[in-house]
């Protein structure tokens, strides 16, 4: 009799803990994502830009991911141009997406509204090839929605993608590139 | 009781333990949900030839909307023709021309030859695109009707000429598929119809059956080839099937388009129905399409 009791009680515990730690396993996904890049080289400017960007974060367990299909970009200056940063350059049939994912280093209170800029740590995949970035972000959270804005740069040849000696000055070695992210919890 | 007690107990640390690999967990789970979703989308094939050329015909490729292609093609002499002409760079034979995408799937096209001084003119209507994804083809199909001018003199002029006796006319049929990243493939059944022959016994009416791909070298650079089978019963005399050997350079903006043929003619009559000369024999030309492409459109 006493036994069955305490294993009552454990029971109540344990459910209580996992209804807890449920309620706080918080999921935040993308409703909107825009990435932009720009190519700032002296004889031409390159822009481009997605709206397919897609990621998932993880409020209680501060983890993220992003990713983004190459091909989506749109916005060169030419269709050729297009045709060139996907077979040439970012060589999209072998490496279609590129990714973010790590976890933020601050700890951050997802229920309170406010702005905070936070470092998110993690690999950046680009044209398949992975580099440990730390980048800077600003997240507002907003009544359980959250934006997240962010701009960092991204070097060529860190990526392996090799630029001719021909489009050297029609093609920048470091790339801006820019993301905003509307996320709501799921 | 006291059993269940125990499950709670361990299912509450396993969720503890998952916390180790958060990061790789979501990534999975996106892209396990991007798996899902890319089922739902249709990815056209892009790219199966570097330019609407092949090497003298022409590819399932258009130019994007709103670009302007100027080519500019050259062809010289036989190399058979030894030292005394350059092996052949003595005489060159040209073809100015431009081209322009109205949509993505209707290119138009106009051109100059210096070979016959033919005017030629062209549509090029994408009726198909290879894709996989939720909607599956496995062939891009292109339409090309072409109608050609020779404005030579008449040969003579005190017999009674009509103005169309100048005129002939192709339908082509292109049908090609990118099999990979490198090779591309394409067959190119044709229909000429030329107004006026030299001999009452010629046909008007020939018929050819194309074959031509290409396969990259490196990323930048081609070898492409391209063959046109005359139908015999539907070929004039003395004429031989073309073929050409190239590659194409690409840089940025430009195709530079190097090539051995054994056709002088740059517009599918003068190549597909009346090349003259044998490759076995030395009959061979060497030469160049530039090409270079303006964006006068709006930009994508």
């Amino acid at each position: 009799m006493m036994m069955q009791k305490h294993a009552k009680y454990i029971f109540f515990i344990a459910a209580f803990c996992c209804s807890f730690s449920q309620a706080f396993a918080q999921e935040f996904n993308t409703v909107k994502g825009i990435i932009h890049f720009r190519s700032d080289a002296p004889l031409e400017l390159i822009k481009a830009s997605s709206n397919e960007m897609r990621g998932k974060l993880d409020a209680q367990k501060k983890a993220f991911a992003f990713t983004v299909k190459i091909r989506s970009f749109a916005g060169f200056n030419s269709p050729l141009q297009k045709e060139h940063f996907n077979e040439n350059y970012l060589e999209s049939n072998l490496f279609p997406d590129a990714y973010f994912s790590g976890k933020i280093i601050e700890d951050i209170d997802f229920s309170k509204n406010g702005t905070y800029t936070i470092r998110a740590k993690g690999n950046l995949n680009i044209h398949g090839i992975t580099q440990e970035r730390i980048i800077k972000s600003e997240i507002t959270i907003m009544e359980g929605k959250i934006r997240i804005s962010s701009a960092f740069t991204v070097q060529l040849s860190d990526h392996n993608i090799p630029v001719p000696k021909v489009v050297h000055e029609k093609l920048a070695s470091e790339i801006n590139v820019e993301v905003n992210a509307d996320m709501i919890s799921k | 009781m006291k059993k269940l007690a125990i499950i709670v107990c361990c299912t509450l640390f396993a969720v503890e333990g998952v916390n180790a690999q958060d990061t790789t967990d979501i990534l999975a789970q996106l892209e396990n949900e991007m798996k899902k979703e890319e089922k739902a989308v249709t990815n056209y094939a892009t790219a199966t030839f570097k330019t609407t050329r092949l090497i003298n015909g022409h590819t399932v490729e258009n130019v994007g909307k709103g670009v302007l292609d100027v080519k500019i093609s050259h062809r010289f002499g036989n190399l058979n023709a030894g030292g005394y002409e350059l092996f052949g760079l003595d005489n060159a034979t040209m073809r100015m021309g431009v081209d322009y995408g109205v949509t993505r799937y209707l290119m138009v096209g106009i051109g100059r030859s210096t070979f016959e001084k033919t005017y030629d003119g062209y549509l090029k209507l994408k009726i198909l695109r290879q894709s996989s994804g939720k909607r599956k083809m496995p062939v891009t199909l292109s339409y090309v009707p072409t109608i050609a001018l020779k404005s030579l003199k008449y040969e003579d002029p005190n017999r009674k000429n009509y103005y169309t006796s100048r005129l002939s006319f192709t339908h082509q049929l292109i049908i090609g598929r990118k099999f990979s990243d490198g090779t591309s493939i394409q067959l190119m059944p044709t229909y000429i119809h030329q107004n006026l022959v030299s001999l009452n016994k010629e046909p008007n009416d020939m018929f050819a059956i194309g074959i031509g791909g290409r396969q990259k070298l490196t990323k930048r650079v081609s070898i492409n080839v391209e063959y046109y089978y005359q139908l015999p019963d539907y070929k004039l005399a003395g004429t031989t099937n073309s073929l050409s050997v190239g590659f194409d350079i690409e840089t940025g903006g430009h195709v530079f388009q190097l090539h051995f043929t054994n056709s002088q003619g740059m517009n599918e009559r003068t190549f597909i129905s009346g090349t003259k000369g044998k490759w076995e024999k030395g009959d061979i030309l060497f030469g160049f399409n530039i090409s270079r492409v303006f964006t006068i459109g709006k930009s994508r």
